[in-house]
This record gives structure tokens, sequence and C-alpha cells, in this order.
């Protein structure tokens, strides 16, 4: 009866969970394009609903009623695998990130994360790896000039910024003694690992923006030379999916960055609840992200090789290096 | 020395990412400064300056009666042959415009029938909405001609306004005289 129980209540967490990730990106275009209007002195859009509050809403109906078009020279099968690909990839790792501690609902206690993995850290890095077959899938797939350019322009990145992303992680294992990111955020309660590990979060954060192609490094889908990178052949929901996937792995790093280095749920001034604390921190970074996007203007190609292979690869390997003298 | 300490602390400066806090400290001021968009057609509207060349009217005397001769000067003036004056004898013996058509999709715009005009009754005024779906509502006859707003007396300027529709096309209607100067909004550095 108890092991149902558990069962039923873990199934719960995983609906609300998917729903609400899936959900996200509506109100995350809305804002994003608001915060892109506004660095830019304009209003954004004003004219559905609220402040265009809904527009949203009308864009995704417009992209519902689209046509869903494949093209005669594509691999049917893989064209149509690769958006899932990247989505369900994205989506599966938030398994793994702890949302806040314990909350007692009718006397039963439930932990605000699906699972507390041993090696949560690894398995974050490795599952969040895969999002890169849907991307190259698709590119490939498609059977375009500019979706294979652009799917090859994102293998490297992603492959290059994912090696200095694992060294910076490994200054906080090292701290934490622990590859389970629960241990990790517990390990915080008392000061948050960004005053330990200054050069690991510069570098985690610059190689994350790397990872979800954002700008400064958001070559993948450089509009000016690559018309929309790898999804230049996608239409419709296809499209969305390839959208949605991209601001979850946008949630994805912000909750990462705030897991690792900005003590997770721990509390800062205010006894605010740890799942609002978290969900706080996570929405700053997501304003980050997106104030970033309007600040910068995109990398060159070699100079995104620069950055990834000759800065940050050697200042990870420095700071593993310093926190190995420091701690032993 | 003076030049080594400023390469110094240029690299100081590198290392915390001077530049790209400065770039972003920029873009943060822009994001929660005023923004400058003109709400138009929803909110706001613009109200042209006196010299704004729009939509003809035609000017009427102190007893309501048209002062155009239909002298056809302004016909023959125009480039692009959009107007159509016919003239006729009214009961006191003046010679008016029976028929005084303009073509406002062959219109240019250009004023020359108000420089030419010798009665001062033509003129080019403040309006600018008459988008039309076709082009034969865009022949406007003497009657409307007459009833068309006249040149804006204090222009320059945004004021409210309300979008609605008249005669099935949308137009944004003034709903205030109180307006300000757009430029206000412009921030110079």
């Amino acid at each position: 009866m108890v092991e149902i129980f558990v069962v039923l209540v873990m199934l719960l967490k995983l609906a609300v969970l998917v729903a609400v990730l899936l959900m996200l990106p509506i109100p995350l275009t809305w804002l994003e394009r608001k915060i892109a209007a506004h660095i830019q002195q304009r209003p954004g859009p004003m004219r559905v609903g609220w402040h265009g509050l809904l527009q949203p809403l009308a864009d995704g109906i417009k992209l519902l009623s689209k046509e869903d078009h494949i093209p005669d020279a594509a691999d049917r099968f893989l064209f149509t695998l690769a958006p899932i690909i990247t989505l369900v990839a994205t989506l599966t790792v938030f398994v793994a990130i702890p949302f806040g501690e314990t909350i007692t609902v009718y006397g039963t206690e439930i932990t605000l994360y699906l699972t507390d993995m041993n090696v949560a850290v690894m398995y974050v890095l490795a599952i969040a790896g895969i999002d890169v077959f849907g991307v190259i899938i698709g590119g490939w797939a498609s059977n375009s000039k500019y979706a294979v350019l652009g799917a090859l322009r994102t293998c490297a990145q992603l492959i290059s910024y994912e090696i200095p992303m694992g060294f910076a992680v490994v200054g906080v294992v090292m701290l934490a003694q622990s590859m389970s990111l629960v241990a990790i955020v517990e390990a915080q309660s008392e000061l948050w690992n960004i005053v330990y590990q200054p050069l690991g979060f510069v570098v985690f954060f610059i190689a994350g923006l790397a990872e979800a192609q954002r700008i400064p490094f958001d070559l993948p889908e450089a509009e000016g030379d690559l018309g929309a990178g790898y999804h230049t052949e996608y239409s419709g929901m296809r499209f969305s999916f390839f959208m949605i996937g991209e601001y979850l792995v946008l949630i994805l790093l912000a909750a990462l960055n705030v897991v690792l280095f900005f003590g997770g749920w721990n509390p800062l001034f205010l006894p605010l609840p740890p799942l609002i604390w978290f969900l706080l921190k996570v929405a700053f970074f997501v304003w980050l992200f997106m104030w970033f996007r309007f600040t910068f203007p995109r990398y060159r190609y070699d100079q995104l090789m620069t950055i990834g292979w000759k800065v940050l690869l050697p200042l990870s390997l420095a700071n593993i290096l310093i926190s190995g003298v420091i701690l032993s | 020395m003076a030049m080594a300490g400023k390469q110094i602390s240029r690299w100081i400066g590198w290392v915390f990412f001077s530049d790209i806090i400065n770039g972003l400290s920029l873009t943060l001021s822009y994001m929660f400064s005023k923004t400058v968009t003109e709400h138009y057609p929803d909110n706001e509207k613009w109200v042209p300056f006196e010299r704004y060349r729009g939509h003809h009217f035609l000017n009427t005397d102190e007893n309501g009666e048209v002062k155009c001769v239909g002298c056809e000067l302004c016909a023959k003036i125009c480039p692009c042959d959009c107007m159509e004056v016919v003239p006729y004898e009214d009961e006191n013996g003046n010679r008016r415009p029976l028929v005084f058509n303009i073509d406002m999709a062959r219109c240019l715009f250009c004023g020359l029938c108000e420089d030419a005009c010798p009665a001062d009754a033509i003129k080019l005024g403040q309006h600018y909405e008459f988008s039309s779906e076709n082009s034969e509502a865009l022949v406007v006859g003497r009657d409307a001609l007459i009833a068309s707003p006249r040149k804006a007396e204090q222009g320059g300027k945004v004021v409210k306004a309300k979008l609605t529709t008249s005669n099935g096309a949308p137009i944004s209607e003034q709903t205030e005289d109180e307006g300000y100067d757009w430029w206000r909004n412009i921030r110079r550095s």
C-alpha cells in the first residue's frame, strides 16, 4: 500500500514538473520580447491582452495552424525524430534538479525533487549532451546546406564547451565531496560556492551560455549567415519543439548555476520558503541570460573556438588545481 | 611608468570584465528608461504641423459658400492630372465648381494646386488617414472636400486618441486637444 502511494506521489510530481516545464516557454517568450523591446526603448508586444501578455498564445495558435512541411529530399524518419530527441533529452535532465527541500502535506513528507541520484552531476552533463544529437540529426536529415552547416557548427561548439563546463563543476564536487546535487546544495547552507569558486562560476557561466546557444555564442543560428541554422527547414509544431527545447535549456542552465554556485534553495536574507527562493534565483538568471542576449554581438567562429580551447579550458584546469591545493 | 600603469589597469579591467560590465550597465539603464514609441493608432496620434500637406479641403467664406471660382488653374497645374473641375453659374451669377473631383490615389501631395489657386480655396490639410481597399473610393467629390479637416492650428504634437472605424476603414480618432512634443522622449547624450 505504502509503495503504491510513493509511486503515485512520484508520478504526480513528474506530471506537474513536465506540465510546468512545457508551459514555461509561453511566459518566457513574452518576457524575452519585452526585455528586448525595453532595451531598445520600445514597448514590445502591446496589443494582444494586457501589455501583450496573450501574444505567445496567439503565436502558438499560429504555429499550430501552420503547414507541417517536410522537404522532399529530407529523411522523413530522422526529420521527425530530431525535435523529439531534443525535447525529451532536455526534459529528462530536470529529473535530477532539486527544486527545494522536503515539504509536509497532510503528514507525509514530499521531497521537491524527483530523485536524489548519487551521480547527479554526471547525469546532468551526460543527458544534456544528448540534445546535441537532436540538433545534428535535425540538420543532417533536412538535407539543406544551411541546416547542415548550422548543425556542424552546433556540434563543434557544444562538444568544445562541454569540456570546460564539466571541469568547472569538478571544483564544486570537490567542495561538497559528493556528486549528488542535493548534497551539493546542502553543503552550501553556510556560504555559497560562488565565494569559494568565483573562477569556476565564470567558466561555468560562459560555457553555459555557449551550451544554450545564446548570444554571444549563438553561432548555430546566426541568422545573418545561416538562415536559421539547424532548424531552417522546420515549420509549425516541429519548429516550436526546438524552440521549447531551447527555452528549457535556458531554464536548465539557470537552475544549474543556482544549484552549483548560488546555494540552491538556501535563503539569502528573507526567510521565504525554499522553493520560492530557488525560483527567484532561477528567474534572476533567466533574466540575466536575456539581458546578455540584447547587449552583446555575436562572436566570430574562430573567436568562439579560441575562447573555448585557449581560455576556458586552461582556466577550468587551473581552477581544479587551485581548489585541490587549497582543500588538501 | 605612466604608460605601464595604464597598461596594467587595462589588464586588470580585462580580467574583471570591465568592458562587459560597462555594456551591461548601459543596456540596463535603457531597460528601465521610458520607451519612445508613439502608441499609434491605439492610444496616441500625431497631429502634423501647419505646413503639412495631407488630404485636400475646399475653403468656405463666412457665409458658408465655397470660395472656389472654378477657374481650373489647379487642374491645369496638377502634375499628375488628378483633378477634374467643371464650373457652372449659380443663382447669384457667380462662377462656382459644379464638379470638383480629386483622385487621391494619383495625387502626389505636391501642393502646386494650393499655390496656383487665386481664390485661396483649395488647401492641403492635416488629415492623413484615408486608406481604402478600392481606388474608386479615393476619388473625393466637392462636398466631401468642403467637409474634410482644415490645417492644424497647433500642430506638431502627439495627442491622446482611440482606435475606431469610419466608413468601414480603421482610423485613429483624436480624443484630446492637449498633446506633447514627441521629441522630448529622445535621449541625447
